[in-house]
């Protein structure tokens, strides 16, 4: 079955099986690094209260337990095909809100450092380690594109189907 | 008008996705609070993970340090005494290191300890008290003096440790950290045991 988009200038984009390639690629992605920070606890916290956001007992203890937790749950629904739309709007803002604030921290370093802005390397709690900032941003860039597409293409097909029941 | 085909799906973006979404995330906040609870790694959520000395009254502000590096300077700051790498390596050697009076507490996690520590050091993984405490313990509260290391460098976890111990009981007067910490032992290429303590697999000091 292909749907398709009003307007759309893409026409093989809008097809089914690349939507579901997409999201179980997004949904892989979160599960492998939710899982990487959920095995990994202490390292997550340290990082998390390095970033300043939130230092004070309780909350730095749960954004340590529970981002790890919520980014793989997120992950096997995607996956799944379970709640789809809500799981994509879900990493959609966790990703722009991580965005924001490895950014930030970036800026702080290449203040602080006489670096070039690429040059930066850091951990920065995604999972995986240390990377330099602007393969990160690429990285979250492509991320959140996805989850955008994927969130577009649901919202249209459950709104299709409304208006067929109606 | 470049935003055109935002405003043009906006409208599907409404109907219950925020709804949906509200449900998968608190769904996932509750299975990783469930998780954290039974996971053997999980974390305490009350526990204070990075305590700090408190503020000591007798002692003098920090003065002078323009020369002095700015871990030193930090730990200073902070309340800490500090030992430089030739002092930690004359305890390393002091006969009293062999009966406990002075002791050398490791203050890294299971796989940096295992890879290599200062021949005989204690680990003290403070993320994990409860299991390292009833060791770590009653040696300190005998010993004279107590040397903690991390890392080194950007490293904090010599500062919580200290600071733990200092609210286990142990005066913080006897407490001192390496600012080097495993860095600069290993670039000094001193002695470094690898695997448990006391597991007799050691690389001898360099020539």
């Amino acid at each position: 079955m292909t749907s398709s988009v009003p307007g759309s200038r893409c026409r093989w984009l809008d097809r089914r099986e690349i939507v579901v390639v997409l999201r179980v690629l997004l949904g892989g992605w979160f599960v492998y690094m939710g899982l990487e920070k959920a095995l990994h606890p202490v390292d997550f916290l340290k990082v998390v209260h390095q970033y300043e956001v939130v230092r004070s007992v309780p909350w730095v203890n749960l954004v340590a337990v529970v981002l790890p937790g919520l980014e793989v749950f997120c992950g096997v629904l995607l996956v799944a095909g379970v709640a789809v739309r809500g799981a994509a709007l879900v990493l959609l803002l966790l990703l722009s809100a991580f965005t924001a604030l490895v950014v930030q921290r970036a800026l702080a370093l290449h203040a602080g450092g006489g670096l070039t802005f690429c040059a930066i390397r850091f951990d920065c709690g995604c999972g995986g380690g240390e990377v330099g900032i602007c393969r990160k941003l690429t990285e979250n860039a492509i991320l959140m594109w996805v989850a955008l597409y994927i969130l577009r293409m649901h919202a249209v097909r459950r709104n299709d189907q409304d208006h067929e029941e109606k | 008008m470049p935003f055109a085909p935002f405003f043009r799906y906006s409208r599907y973006l409404t109907g219950g996705i925020f709804a949906e979404a509200c449900g998968v995330a608190l769904a996932g906040i509750l299975l990783a609070l469930a998780a954290n609870r039974v996971s053997p790694r999980g974390l305490s959520l009350t526990r204070d993970y990075f305590p700090s000395l408190a503020a000591d009254p007798g002692s003098a502000p920090a003065v002078g340090q323009s020369s002095v590096n700015p871990v030193t300077a930090r730990l200073r700051e902070r309340g800490f005494q500090v030992i430089t790498g030739d002092e930690l390596l004359a305890l390393f050697r002091d006969p009293r290191h062999v009966r406990e009076q002075v002791v050398i507490v490791d203050a890294r996690g299971d796989e940096h300890y295992q890879r290599g520590h200062i021949p005989g050091a204690f680990q003290f993984d403070h993320y994990r008290a409860a299991d390292f405490l009833p060791v770590v313990l009653p040696v300190c509260r005998t010993a004279e003096k107590i040397a903690v290391y991390c890392t080194g460098g950007d490293c904090e976890d010599s500062e919580h440790a200290v600071a733990l111990l200092v609210q286990a009981g142990i005066p913080r007067e006897r407490l001192w950290i390496s600012p080097g910490g495993m860095a600069e032992w290993s670039a000094r290429r001193n002695p470094i045991e690898t695997g448990p303590r006391l597991s007799g697999i050691i690389q001898p000091a360099a020539p």
